[in-house]
């Protein structure tokens, strides 16, 4: 996590030294000719986020730990100005993103259904989720031309997944304690262990939405004449799950970052 | 604009993740554990150990056993409950008192109480019953026609009488864990059924079936169940993490067993499966039928329970009869396609002595230091989760000799 971050933070600096001599002015900022043109802006990004029901349901008590998986973004848009400081902009954006964590919760309701055969019940213990997403977001959006420099966009996206994965598994804490409750907080308590992991089914990915809906907020620096340094967020409206599904009875919402470099013409 | 804006939108979802909620009230009421108070236990109780009980979550009715002539008065009861919890004494009345842990309680005369335990969030609750009742002397020899069963409480599968000596007088099986992975099956698709009419004389006897755990059983890695009989606990609740030991083997008993007879007549399954649910090929399935006595005290007067995994091999075994089988030079079990166990699928009386490799302590055995246990299984490596689904294995009329 640090050294991306860091990589980042070189971006900026590399980027903020070669400009630091020329001066702004929004047409030698502008779009390639002419304040209202328009263009393409190609972009390869790193993306970070998760998963997550929002806010945090009371059952999760610990984030031991958190690790991204995947985390590529190839994207291209369309832009168009309409006048110095607005225009529009469509694209999309293929993306293999996901993530991976470790948390501790307690009474945790579970819901799992195979073949016809259901267990459910109240957990207690650690439960560790890795999701992986591979597919494209197609956003619309209003882009606002702060400065020469600074674009800010913002409007709504639909993504599209072509493959999804949703696996885990539930065992004991680091205090040892791990069970499942049957069917209600008095039911048989049935223990497990990390000798012995309860992984969760693996039809879990068929339950997954194949769309998303959401909101989609990009900031653009222009760095140079053609490369633009941009970090966006894709914040998920629509929750990742079919509305029948009742393993996991909370809402979750992807929400991920994307930050990279973009060439602009 | 600044450049930290970029880095504020990296930063949300992870900083969305360190908003923990305020930790909610605790939902579970259970006793956990039960202990009584005497200065000198010994004159009540026939092992130190008695005084206290670790109660399982399947388990409300509470009862310890004392010497048939003791006369226990009032005694400290304490009890371990939930954290947060609250326990109340229910009165004959119905009305419910704030029960102190520790305090004085008068169990003479074999007096039931009632307690309910409270949830600290108030949602839910648990009854319990604990008692003390005189140990009610045996006669030795038994005759059991397992003609005497029920439902259990959920309606979903059969629970056998047994004689009062042993744990709730019910039979033990492996049918609590196979309704937890397979939560569709009826009372009879369960691997410990009755066979109503199917018993050698017309009756009703016991068929024992190892049977196919569906998806949850392969997730678990325990892909067959093993229909079984046995007296003493099992403890469900460990039944995934730990199977051979969630099956406690073995109640105290005061007479030096003999010899068993028992009808058996067993139907093998066609394919013989490992753990991984792999067909291993030249080996047949096996019927399992073996009585234990065992020493249920160590040198330190801790409780010696057998367990699965240890039913036949612990060294506080004193005697021990079991169908025939191969066995390894180590002693370990021989899996092979030639069994010598000799039940067919005729109806046939077998007659298994006990061998002893050990004297007998009469004192010890007069004051409940011995232990026996029956075990059945229709699959002899079901315990291992290994064995041929479809092995039937019926049973009746067992008859017990004593000494």
């Amino acid at each position: 996590m640090k050294h991306i971050l860091y990589t980042i933070a070189a971006l900026f600096v590399f980027a903020a030294s070669i400009q630091a001599q020329e001066e702004d002015s929004w047409e030698k900022w502008g779009p390639t000719t002419g304040l209202k043109d328009g263009g393409f802006i190609a972009r390869v990004g790193y993306v970070l986020g998760g998963t997550t029901p929002i806010p945090l349901p009371a059952e999760i008590r610990k984030v031991n730990g958190f690790s991204p998986r995947g985390g590529i973004s190839l994207g291209i848009d369309g832009y168009k100005m309409f006048s110095k400081r607005w225009g529009v902009s469509a694209g999309a954006h293929f993306f293999w993103e996901g993530f991976h964590t470790n948390a501790d919760v307690k009474n945790y309701y579970v819901w799992l259904e195979q073949e016809g055969e259901v267990t459910k019940g109240y957990f207690t213990g650690t439960n560790v989720t890795s999701t992986e997403m591979w597919g494209v977001t197609l956003p619309l959006l209003a882009t606002f031309r702060m400065s020469p420099r600074w674009n800010v966009s913002a409007g709504p996206y639909l993504s599209l997944y072509f493959h999804q994965t949703f696996s885990g598994e539930v065992f004991d804490n680091d205090e040892g304690v791990g069970y499942l409750r049957e069917d209600t907080p008095t039911g048989t308590k049935i223990l497990m262990t990390r000798e012995n992991p309860t992984p969760y089914p693996d039809n879990f990915p068929e339950k997954m939405q194949p769309v998303a809906l959401g909101i989609e907020i990009a900031f653009d620096w222009k760095a140079m004449k053609h490369m633009n340094v941009f970090g966006l967020l894709d914040w998920g409206m629509t929750d990742i799950w079919d509305r029948n599904f009742e393993a996991i009875t909370f809402k979750m919402y992807p929400i991920y970052a994307t930050v990279g470099l973009a060439y602009r013409y | 604009m600044k450049k930290t804006s970029i880095f504020a939108f990296v930063a949300v979802p992870l900083l969305l993740a360190s908003c923990i909620a305020a930790e909610q009230d605790n939902t579970e009421c259970d006793i956990e554990e039960v202990s009584l108070h005497l200065d000198s236990p010994i004159d009540f109780f026939f092992h130190e150990y008695d005084t206290l009980q670790t109660v399982i979550s399947t388990e409300t009715d509470i009862v310890f056993t004392i010497r048939s002539y003791a006369n226990i008065q009032s005694v400290p009861l304490s009890l371990r409950i939930t954290e947060g919890a609250s326990i109340y004494m229910i009165s004959e009345d119905g009305t419910e008192t704030p029960f102190l842990s520790g305090s004085p309680v008068d169990f003479s005369n074999e007096k039931v109480y009632h307690f309910r335990v409270v949830s600290e969030d108030k949602v839910w609750s648990r009854n319990y019953s604990i008692s003390v009742v005189h140990d009610k002397p045996s006669e030795g020899n038994l005759f059991i026609d397992y003609e005497s069963y029920h439902l259990d409480a959920s309606g979903k599968y059969f629970v056998w009488d047994a004689p009062e000596v042993f744990p709730d007088a019910t039979w033990k099986n492996g049918n609590p864990g196979f309704k937890i992975s397979k939560s569709s099956a009826k009372p009879m698709d369960y691997p410990s059924t009755p066979a109503v009419g199917a018993g050698p004389d017309g009756s009703d006897c016991v068929k024992l079936e190892t049977c196919d755990t569906g998806p949850f059983g392969r997730m678990a890695n325990m892909r067959l169940a093993s229909g079984s009989m046995f007296n003493g606990i099992f403890d469900v609740g460990n039944a995934l993490t730990a199977p051979l030991e969630a099956t406690l083997m073995g109640s105290p008993y005061t007479h030096k067993p003999i010899q068993v007879r028992i009808w058996l007549r067993y139907e093998q399954g066609s394919v013989f499966q490992d753990r991984d649910g792999k067909l291993v090929e030249g080996v047949v399935d096996e019927p399992d039928f073996y009585i234990v006595f065992y020493r249920n005290e160590d040198a330190e007067g801790n409780k010696v329970q057998l367990n699965g995994g240890d039913i036949l091999t612990n060294p506080n075994i004193v005697g021990l009869g079991r169908l025939p089988h191969h066995y390894n030079s180590d002693g370990s079990d021989q899996l092979s396609n030639d069994p010598i166990h000799g039940v067919t699928d005729e109806w046939q009386e077998f007659t298994i002595p006990v061998v002893y490799r050990s004297e007998i302590d009469a004192t010890i055995l007069e004051n409940q230091g011995y232990s026996i246990a029956f075990g059945s299984a229709s699959s002899w490596q079901g315990g291992y989760f290994a064995g041929a689904i479809g092995s039937k294995l019926y049973m009746d009329n067992l008859q017990l000799f004593c000494e």
